[in-house]
């Protein structure tokens, strides 16, 4: 390289002095454009490719909560339904999954006009006191949902001969991995693959165990009542593993975090809707499959998950244990990869404290220190000698679904307020709707614990 | 001293200690540094009434006392430079601009000066929580025999910036002015913790060139976002204020409609030179450099240069280093400021440069420029285009942020998180 001539200017490579004064560095109109031609990575990324992304962008919330409400109490739950009742208990899968796709419709709603999660709405709208009873209600139901998810792992390599201490420290290590670690989008997709997989499974073998089809389908739309305690429990069970407290704080901050607004509406119902209806497809399945299989067979009776393995036998054959064990196994992961964080963000969200595995320990006490108790507690929980794992998962549920009215009737004061959701605001449609899935859900709450008590009484 | 909570719900009594109604609210109007209480909103059995301060005789814990034994039955309502304390700020958010987050406001500490009741502060502590609940004081025993403090943590109204919340009665007509003065990176902070809403409002208040700022310290995803949400013409204006590196990164992300209808808008010397950049590949030294840099001919004196670099009054990134080219626009040396300043005035570029600098060319990969960057400890390093020509400069920050990715993981669940969310 040599010096330059002299020509006594600053002069700006390649620029050309434009109005008012020199130019920094502009490059000139002389780049070599073939070469960029035949750059390999161009950062144009194709128009239908966007659009694909956008669409799946917003498609997610619902299919994710759809996947995740069978999760490990959603299988034991639909299992022994079938196995208890057959076909009996199938309107009310019906029923639940479609108040599953108004309830989480709503969620949504209030989630994309406000950009706030449930409870910080319940906050702002009703108080500390109430939001404080809010919480307290939220946690109890999701700390049994997560002690489910334990029992669920407990059982699911119990059935593969490991013992309950070493499934409790597997489980904390994997709830630890799995919020801690790598992009959720992608861990997210694999339980979804699996979510799949294990429906798929499920689907097959019920047609496989040639059931009665003629029966399955009066079953789904006439609905059969009885006084039992048993079948009331497995009515309010049902509910409550379908739609779940969590579910509704998981889909309203699930919108907010992916930061969609009032325009994104309509992807979202169809999202929620489609993820309700698969929820439906899979949970009736698993139903017949195990109406068919062991209900028709007169082995109603059930004690161990081990039995419940043998309604994907007609599939599976002698490997239907080992295929249930990962089932329950993938289900119970992603119930936790979602719920303890769920019920952390909700609790830290109220009270507006530090939220999010991005602060250090130090700057996010309470709710690293949610995470924990709920961690410790649930692990401690299932180390309790001789525990029932199948009727943990169970009664779990039925936890669920007895503290959900309480959750729903805030959900639908919060959407019944015109100020909150604006633009979004329910009609009086929508509004009946919602309050009359309340209502039922909290007369089946009522009818439950009456036939309890008068049951045993 | 007294906190909102103390009050709301109290006795208010007339000048003969007649019962009127009891406390719903009180009103202070802002602009000042601590608001003053302007009013009160009291509730009586039928209806909630306005009095003005002039009217009232005492405030306390216990409640208020009027001055007078009638007062005009005012419809209340609500002036545009009034907030209400317990409808739009009682448990809604507010930015902590020192502690540069969002937190929830426990309750509300005012003080009394000359004879009027200021707003003070924000209490966002569990001491504020606990009042609220009403177990402060047995919490207080339990924690002073177990010889624990009870955490207390109040904010500055000063340094308190209020955000529009989704019940709030009214949009709080206050300026984020408290916002204005954060460092950039803090600001991207704060955004990125904030809903979309309030994001507008805040990047409203903003001038281009803060907002820019700004906007260039978040995280790719969040500056879509943004991006997405401002009119074209304004995120046009923005772009413009961005280093051009930043602006054709952020413009990549875009999706081929919005970035059309903002191109479409900017200053064509700008649009050029962030069209320029998109063609480069992301992870090569065109895609990480920027193509503001300070180029002088070698036959300057020093002196001259100095001149021409405040004459210039460069936007350029970085005036660390002053680059020399020939009149092909080659890259034929490079000086420090350091040497340009230490350099006898009179003294010519050409004696005092560093001949043949070490360059990249546009196509090499970002490893190899973050290698040479760091062999030779430079702030900055030239690119080069096939025939030599200086085209632009990658800055050692672009480098560092290539080479060590973002770990920081992304889960659902966390609005405003930083980086995402949670689950």
């Amino acid at each position: 390289m040599t010096g330059a001539e002299p020509n006594g200017g600053s002069e700006l490579t390649g620029a050309e002095p434009g109005p008012g004064g020199s130019h920094l560095g502009r490059i000139g109109p002389n780049v070599d454009s073939a070469r960029r031609r035949v750059l390999p990575a161009f950062r144009r990324t194709p128009a239908w490719r966007i659009r694909f992304a956008a669409v799946l962008g917003v498609l997610g919330p619902g299919l994710v909560s759809g996947f995740a409400d069978n999760d490990a109490g959603g299988i034991a739950t639909y299992s022994l339904a079938g196995i208890q009742f057959g076909y009996a208990l199938l309107w009310v899968i019906l029923a639940s999954q479609i108040a599953l796709f108004f309830t989480q419709e709503v969620g949504a709603r209030l989630g994309l006009a406000t950009g706030q999660g449930l409870t910080g709405l319940t906050r702002e709208r009703f108080g500390v006191r109430w939001a404080t009873f809010f919480v307290i209600t939220m946690l109890v139901a999701n700390l049994g949902t997560i002690i489910a998810e334990f029992a669920g792992i407990g059982a699911a390599l119990g059935l593969f001969g490991v013992p309950i201490p070493v499934s409790a420290a597997l489980a904390s290590v994997a709830v630890v991995a799995l919020i801690s670690r790598g992009s959720y989008g992608r861990v997210q997709w694999a339980f979804v693959g699996i979510g799949v997989a294990v429906s798929v499974a499920y689907i097959v073998s019920a047609i496989l165990s040639r059931p009665d089809w003629g029966a399955a389908a009066s079953a789904l739309v006439v609905p059969h009542l009885s006084a039992a305690p048993a079948y009331w429990l497995a009515v309010v069970g049902t509910v409550g593993t379908t739609i779940t407290p969590w579910g509704q704080a998981f889909i309203q901050a699930y919108v907010v975090d992916k930061r969609l607004g009032p325009e994104d509406i309509n992807t979202t119902r169809l999202d929620v809707g489609l993820g309700s209806l698969i929820t439906n497809v899979v949970a009736g399945f698993i139903v017949v499959a195990c109406a068919a299989t062991l209900w028709a067979s007169g082995q109603t009776g059930i004690t161990d998950v081990a039995q419940a393995a043998r309604a994907l036998g007609p599939l599976a054959g002698d490997a239907a244990t080992v295929l249930f064990a990962v089932g329950l196994l993938a289900a119970s992961l992603l119930g936790l990869g979602v719920v303890p964080l769920a019920s952390a963000y909700t609790a830290c969200e109220a009270f507006g404290w530090e939220t999010g595995v991005d602060w250090r320990w130090r700057e996010a006490p309470a709710f690293y220190g949610l995470l924990a108790f709920f961690i410790g507690f649930a692990a401690l929980f299932i180390l309790i000698p001789g525990l029932p794992l199948i009727q943990v998962l169970y009664l779990s549920q039925v936890l669920n679904g007895l503290l959900l009215p309480f959750i729903l009737v805030f959900v639908m004061l919060l959407a019944s307020d015109r100020r909150i959701l604006g633009d979004l605001a329910s009609g009086r449609w929508l509004l009946g709707i919602g309050w009359s899935i309340t209502v039922v859900i909290a007369v089946m709450s009522v009818v439950l614990v009456w036939a309890t008590v008068s049951g045993t009484a | 001293m007294l906190y909102l909570s103390q009050a709301i719900g109290r006795p208010v009594q007339d000048r003969q200690d007649e019962p009127m109604g009891r406390i719903a609210d009180l009103i202070v109007a802002v602009g000042d540094r601590y608001p003053p209480v302007t009013g009160l909103v009291v509730q009586t059995d039928r209806r909630r009434i306005f009095v003005p301060w002039s009217s009232v005789a005492r405030l306390d814990a216990s409640g208020a006392q009027l001055r007078t034994r009638t007062i005009d039955i005012d419809k209340f309502r609500q002036r545009p430079n009034e907030i209400l304390l317990r409808a739009d700020l009682m448990d809604k958010q507010i930015v902590d601009i020192d502690g540069r987050k969002v937190v929830r406001v426990n309750d509300l500490r005012l003080d009394e000066v000359g004879g009027a009741w200021h707003l003070v502060a924000v209490d966002v502590g569990g001491a504020g929580l606990l009042r609220r609940l009403g177990i402060e004081g047995p919490f207080r025993t339990i924690a002073r025999n177990l010889s624990r403090p009870v955490p207390e943590k109040y904010i500055d109204w000063e340094d308190v910036d209020p955000v529009e919340t989704s019940i709030a009665s009214i949009k709080l007509r206050v300026p984020h002015q408290g916002l204005a003065e954060l460092h950039p990176a803090d600001l991207a902070t704060i955004l990125d913790q904030l809903a979309p809403r309030d994001r507008a409002g805040v990047l409203a208040s903003l001038d281009d060139e803060a907002a820019a700022d700004a906007i260039e310290e978040m995280e790719p995803e969040s500056q879509v976002e943004v991006l997405e949400d401002l009119s074209p013409e304004r995120a046009a204006d923005i772009l413009e204020e961005m280093s051009p590196d930043d602006a054709a990164d952020l413009v990549a992300d875009l999706d081929e409609i919005t970035r059309d209808r903002i191109l479409a808008h900017m200053e064509s010397d700008e649009k050029a030179e962030v069209e320029e950049l998109l063609g480069y590949a992301e992870d090569t030294a065109g895609g990480l450099m920027t193509t503001e840099f300070v180029s002088v001919p070698a036959t300057l004196t020093a002196a001259e240069t100095i001149d021409r670099l405040r004459e210039l009054e460069p936007d350029a990134e970085t005036i660390y280093y002053v680059y020399v080219a020939d009149e092909e626009g080659r890259l034929v040396g490079v000086l420090s400021l350091r040497d340009l300043i230490v350099a006898r005035p009179e003294a010519q570029i050409a004696d005092v440069m560093i001949r043949e600098p070490a360059a990249v060319r546009t196509s090499d990969d970002r490893e190899h420029v973050a290698e040479i960057v760091s062999r030779y400890n430079l702030l900055a390093v030239p690119v080069v285009d096939p025939d030599e020509r200086l085209v632009g400069i990658v800055t050692v920050d672009d480098v560092i942020e290539a080479v060590v990715p973002d770990s920081r993981t992304r889960l659902p669940l966390r609005p405003g998180s930083r980086g995402g969310g949670t689950a």
